[in-house]
């Protein structure tokens, strides 16, 4: 038929693009288990018996389990009160009328518009005189700070999808706010919270610059921090390099294969929005 | 007890005389406080503390002498590394937005006209969004090796003498390898949002396109892109954003080198803070980039609005 034969083009060439796309990846993942020497052979030749010793070794001299900790608690701090916040804004934005919702959003969006990089040595400053370097609730802050914003729009975008009238009918029935988003809200909206969790997670699991800046000591390391030690500590052992990345990148890969569709959706119906 | 209660009485009454949704709606706006407060605290509390900064001389992180614009006359005016940094940011920032935003919809056109396997192409393309600049930076580097590395190898094996060739040591090239690697991490995201728009297009339009006799790229020109005229705005509004502040990749990947081929405002930020401590110098350049991002925010927002709004209605 005429319709295969047009797309057969559209076919090849998104697949080769889609093998340069997921090359590095593979590469990245397949070099865990090689040795030095063999790094830059392809991903799949991966010679035998595979060097899984990397793993193990990247895990102890890279001190992975501190700094996988450390950045647990980062994440978890950050996912928690941006959830917390976002649904409550999100709420609010979306039962106020007009002028005042236009106001609150432009306010709320604002650190969209100023990234954390502007902000990053005023920051630090008064980090230090409350005595936040070093601390892993003061680096969660700042994630919230930078991802607040975004969830709340998404939350607002996902939160106008569910009928008012289902909300007005339950508070005409006696039901209080709280009742109303925890019991109606929150369940219709759970595929956009989840978005949003896995969003912020990733996020602030990844972020470089704001432990870059607040955290020195190596005790406090999150796993991005403790990955660039790695390149600079045993720049001549790059198997090993690549076992601390692959460890490092598999849980919010993992995350993402899961979640994937929930995901994108959320992404996407939120972005789009407004 | 009725004289008593007397006292609360006006009060009272003109609390609940105040017309029933202005009491709703200043209960519901309590629950948007909280961030209110977080925002206020650590964001626009530091930006008017990096003001106060810009305009001071410091020693360590403490001010000293009020110097008032001279950090600015000195960033605008006298300093050269400054200028190349701020000219790598706008040229490097201009060729992200059109290069992402063009290559996410070419890919999200194709993965909608091949239809099957749909998850596949997106995680495809969308799982470098997934890995952390520190990852993205260290690989790249990797294929970017001389001699070993993968780019030079297909460079040698295609017949182009790059077997020597390091491209993140080199002057010219320096920052747009640094713009491949990026380009491979953002540009899924760009895809997706196209795709999730496209497949939401009505398909009328399409068959009447092809009744009058409209080829594929004619109905990209006119239909398609078009229409997807609100996500292209959201992208590139996004993506100036996002590309104005870049620090992170180039960090990793060149530290603002070769001898400042790199250098961006937010590398030169974060050098002239943290390694040479002129903490109220490297703010004024902050606040520099503060006004260039909202203004480029501002010029591309009235510029896309108004076709993103006619097409949404």
């Amino acid at each position: 038929m005429t319709r295969s034969r047009r797309l057969r083009p559209a076919t090849v060439l998104l697949s080769v693009l889609a093998v340069v796309w997921l090359y590095p990846v593979v590469w990245t993942l397949s070099n865990a288990i090689k040795s030095s020497a063999d790094i830059y052979r392809a991903p799949w030749d991966v010679p035998w018996p595979p060097a899984i010793g990397n793993i193990a070794e990247a895990w102890s001299r890279g001190q992975l389990g501190v700094a996988l900790a450390n950045s647990v608690v980062v994440t978890g701090l950050t996912v928690t009160l941006v959830l917390l916040l976002a649904v409550a804004g999100a709420y609010s934005l979306t039962r106020l009328r007009p002028p005042a919702r236009a106001a609150l959003l432009i306010l709320i969006l604002a650190p969209l518009i100023i990234p954390t990089e502007v902000l990053i040595v005023p920051l630090f400053s008064m980090f230090r005189s409350f005595g936040l370097i070093n601390s892993l609730p003061g680096l969660a802050l700042t994630n919230v700070v930078a991802n607040v914003a975004l969830a709340t729009v998404i939350l607002t975008g996902y939160f106008r999808t569910i009928p008012q009238a289902l909300v007005d009918a339950a508070r005409v029935d006696g039901a209080g706010r709280l009742d109303v988003l925890l019991r109606i809200v929150v369940p219709l909206a759970r595929p956009g919270i989840l978005a949003v969790a896995v969003l912020v997670a990733v996020l602030t699991w990844n972020d470089f610059s704001g432990p870059l800046v607040l955290i020195q000591k190596p005790d406090q390391f999150t796993v991005q921090l403790a990955l660039t030690r790695f390149s600079t500590l045993y720049a001549t052992d790059q198997g090993l390099t690549f076992a601390g990345m692959a460890i490092v990148i598999l849980p919010p890969l993992l995350l993402f294969l899961v979640f994937q569709r929930s995901f994108i959706q959320g992404l996407t119906a939120g972005v789009v929005r407004h | 007890m009725a004289q008593a209660d007397r006292p609360h009485g006006p009060k009272a009454s003109r609390w609940f005389s105040l017309r029933r949704s202005q009491r709703e709606s200043a209960i519901d706006l309590l629950f948007l406080v909280p961030t209110l407060a977080i925002l206020a605290g650590f964001l626009f509390y530091p930006l008017v503390y990096g003001l106060v900064l810009s305009v001071h001389e410091t020693k360590g992180f403490d001010l000293t002498v009020f110097v008032g614009l001279d950090h600015y006359a000195r960033a605008i005016f006298g300093d050269a590394v400054f200028h190349q940094a701020l000219l790598h940011t706008l040229v490097f920032t201009g060729v992200a937005v059109v290069l992402q935003t063009g290559l996410g919809l070419v890919l999200a056109v194709l993965v909608h006209d091949v239809r099957r396997g749909r998850t596949f192409w997106q995680f495809a393309f969308f799982a470098p969004f997934v890995l952390a600049s520190v990852t993205v930076g260290a690989v790249w580097k990797f294929m970017y090796a001389p001699y070993f590395g993968i780019v030079p190898t297909v460079g040698s094996a295609i017949g182009i003498n790059t077997l020597t060739f390091a491209p993140l040591g080199d002057a010219q090239w320096a920052l747009w390898a640094i713009m491949a690697a990026f380009l491979w991490r953002f540009t899924g995201f760009s895809m997706v949002v196209y795709l999730a728009a496209i497949q939401a297009l009505p398909r009328e339009y399409y068959e009447q396109a092809v009744l009058e006799g409209a080829g594929r790229l004619q109905q990209l020109r006119l239909i398609t892109w078009p229409l997807l005229w609100p996500q292209t705005f959201v992208l590139v509004l996004l993506t100036t954003i996002g590309t104005l502040r870049i620090f992170d990749m180039v960090w990793l990947m060149t530290e603002g080198g070769p001898s400042g081929a790199t250098e961006t405002v937010a590398t030169d930020i974060y050098v002239t803070a943290f390694r040479f401590l002129q903490v109220g110098y490297a703010q004024a350049m902050a606040m520099i980039l503060l006004v260039v991002i909202l203004l480029m925010t501002l010029v591309e927002y009235r510029f896309l609005n108004r076709r993103a709004e006619a097409v949404s209605l």
